[in-house]
């Protein structure tokens, strides 16, 4: 269409400023999709870091529980709610504990830890705190007498490997409750503090050290990723809607709320800066543009003068501002998409104080990007939006120029 | 202002002393020394730092120090050295049937010491506990394991009840940590009809590691026995009440034998102490606060 044609022309009229407004469009298109896709691969990393070494996306407990923590607050698991939890398909996995404040002691030294008792089985389908064994190995099912503890946990009990421990805590029917158990594996984990207090012992032990019966303290729930958050939660709270112990579902972020300030906190930042790199890009494009109309104030007023209609000039000057736009986006897009898969496939390992920082706020200290197509098109659209905003004002001059006035103009 | 260190050496020490020394210094709450001196006011004024409606008190008549007023009552319910027998009752929605345990305990005052030995039940008989200083041993007869209580652990129940470890260890120097001011008296205390009670308000200094925010206690006025203390958080929510009753003559003193703590953050829960024999002023073995009398699973005192 000539129109198009026109603008097209009409944006190469002034190589050298189009070239810098572009430029200064592929910067800003850069930097704004290469630093989403990291900040969003952090942040998943981090979320799904933490969900996969304790609640889950959704963890499932008695009302109360969260902030008393104590062996009152309890769920029941009969068959129709196991069955329930193997079948959704929002489920990725789940995995039934109790938790419980004891005494952990070898010799005299002791520390008060939150022993946790799962089913070895279940709870690999949720966290990975099978894996992070890095002596010995995992508890085994049953009822084996058998205690994983934190490194830095064992360090401090100056416990190893086959040395025995012994648990003394007040059962559920407030008798005192003390066992021994030997330590059969060591836990290594992002989280120095976790590391410090945690300490794993089988679901069916737990449950009789405790004279809990078939009671647990909570469920975690693991959702396909932590976009799946909410339809997850939904789901399992119309699937276990029947249980007698009237439970809650909190996602991650009730779990989690420093984590999900956090990440709050980061967005926050992140959002500051990406709007000032937006403003600068429309305004580059408003004066890129507007300059252009000044200069063709006779061009544009033959144009009208031989008929061509105010709405007709206006569309040809918006135009320009989004091809001008546009060209800058593709050349964005093509050296910034590139440059995020290959730090996708190539995470950034960080080292020395940096590290420190990560492992302070309970991350593996990596870099990792995230790209996903929403980040693309909402750049591109963010992009668009403010070439056209930023076109609005130019071209409305240029549509409403009083030829007899713009021939005279120069 | 604030009376001179003198003044504080016998600290105020909530329950600890229950336990562990059996008596009470704890009771006596009192202690704190170092409070403002007694402020005459009186009338229905709330408390500061406690929520809730306020109290009815009279005007506390002149002359009155809060200082010797906390020593005394707590040197009505501790001596230099104190053997306590006792009977621990704790009720729960839990248990079908409350669960007992008697024990008994010794107390070395000045040296900051003592001793608990749980008689029952037979799960537990032989079970003993070591105070020394700050420091908390246990051991357990059926593992023949002794091990020291981590200060992360003190804020956890004490054999299942709803005293706390911190209840038995608490540190008499941390009575230190504690201002007391009289708030004036109360006409009719519902722990002992007809009887007047001083009610003193402990505030513990703002650098001070302790638990309560606020401690209220009532002292009879005749025999300072205490009748009742109330524990409130920093925001000045009440947590708990401990009520004392059944007050008997022992030699010159006056002392509860029926303490009753109620935690009102857990609904139906209980824990009452039934004093069997309580004695002041006792001959203590040095090797009773040893840790081989500790391990002993025998348990003649």
């Amino acid at each position: 269409m000539g129109e198009t044609r026109l603008a097209w022309r009409n944006v190469w009229r002034s190589p050298r400023r189009t070239a810098l407004t572009v430029a200064a469009t592929v910067f800003a298109v850069f930097l704004v999709v290469v630093f989403v896709a990291m900040t969003r691969g952090v942040h998943e990393k981090m979320i799904e870091d933490s969900v996969r070494l304790s609640s889950g996306h959704v963890l499932v407990t008695a009302p109360g529980y969260l902030q008393k923590r104590t062996l009152d607050e309890f769920l029941v698991l009969d068959d129709a709610a196991v069955h329930t939890l193997d079948t959704l398909p929002e489920v990725v996995g789940w995995a039934p504990r109790v938790v419980s404040f004891v005494l952990l002691s070898r010799d005299v030294t002791s520390r008060g830890v939150a022993v946790m008792g799962v089913d070895p089985a279940r709870e690999s389908t949720v966290t990975t705190l099978s894996t992070r064994v890095v002596d010995g190995h995992f508890i085994r099912g049953g009822s084996p007498h058998e205690i994983v503890i934190g490194e830095r946990l064992a360090e401090r009990l100056g416990a190893s490997v086959g040395d025995q421990l012994l648990l003394y805590g007040v059962a559920y029917t407030l008798e005192t409750a003390y066992d021994l158990y030997t330590v059969v594996g060591l836990l290594r984990l992002p989280d120095a503090r976790l590391e410090r207090s945690m300490a794993i012992v089988s679901l069916a032990d737990l449950q009789e050290f405790l004279v809990f019966g078939d009671r647990i303290s909570e469920i975690a729930v693991l959702a396909e990723s932590s976009e799946r958050t909410g339809a997850l939660r939904d789901a399992l709270r119309r699937g276990l809607a029947m249980l007698d112990s009237r439970p809650v579902f909190h996602t991650w972020r009730e779990v989690m709320p420093d984590l999900e300030q956090l990440i709050v906190l980061d967005d926050l930042g992140f959002y500051v800066m990406v709007a000032i790199l937006i403003t600068v890009v429309g305004f580059g494009i408003l004066n890129t543009i507007l300059m252009a109309v000044l200069e063709r104030q006779r061009e544009l007023g033959v144009m009208l003068a031989v008929g061509l209609r105010p709405a007709a000039v206006f569309r040809i000057v918006f135009l320009e501002s989004l091809m001008l736009a546009a060209v800058g986006l593709v050349f964005g897009l093509v050296l910034a998409v590139p440059t995020a898969l290959w730090f996708e496939a190539h995470p950034i390992h960080v080292g020395g104080t940096m590290a420190a920082t990560f492992e302070f706020v309970g991350m593996e200290p990596v870099i990792v990007f995230r790209l996903t197509s929403s980040t693309l098109w909402k750049s591109s659209l963010l992009i668009l939006a403010v070439a056209a905003v930023a076109a609005l004002y130019p071209a409305l001059k240029a549509s409403r120029a009083n030829p007899v006035d713009a021939l005279r103009t120069i | 202002m604030r009376s001179g260190a003198h003044g504080r050496r016998i600290a105020v020490r909530r329950l600890r002393p229950l336990l562990l020394a059996g008596m009470g210094c704890a009771l006596a709450l009192a202690a704190a020394q170092g409070g403002a001196p007694a402020e005459t006011q009186g009338q229905s004024a709330a408390v500061p730092g406690v929520r809730g409606p306020g109290l009815s008190l009279e005007a506390v008549p002149e002359g009155l120090d809060a200082d010797v007023l906390a020593r005394r009552a707590d040197d009505n319910m501790r001596s230099a050295s104190t053997y306590f027998h006792g009977r621990m009752t704790v009720e729960s929605p839990r248990l079908a049937t409350p669960r007992s345990i008697t024990f008994e305990s010794w107390e070395d005052r000045g040296g900051k010491r003592s001793f608990v030995r749980i008689l029952a039940p037979p799960r537990d008989a032989g079970t003993g506990f070591l105070k020394l200083g700050s420091n908390l041993w246990m051991y357990i007869p059926r593992v023949e394991r002794t091990m020291r209580v981590p200060p992360s652990m003190m804020l956890q129940s004490w054999m299942g009840s709803d005293f706390t470890n911190d209840d038995l260890v608490r540190e008499s120097s941390e009575v230190e940590d504690y201002d007391h001011r009289l708030l004036g008296v109360d006409p009719s205390v519902e722990e002992a009809p007809g009887r007047r009670a001083y009610v003193l308000a402990y505030v513990p200094h703002e650098d001070a590691a302790v638990v309560w925010g606020r401690i209220i206690a009532w002292i009879d006025a005749e025999t300072l026995a205490p009748l009742r203390q109330e524990f409130y958080d920093e925001d000045g929510e009440k947590l708990r009440v401990l009520r004392f009753t059944d007050h008997r003559r022992v030699g010159t003193r006056t002392v509860p034998f029926l303490w009753t703590l109620t935690p009102l953050d857990k609904p139906g829960h209980r824990t009452a102490i039934e004093v069997l024999e309580i004695r002041f002023d006792v001959e203590l073995d040095e090797s009773i606060f040893t840790r081989r009398h500790l391990e002993r699973s025998d348990r003649d005192g």
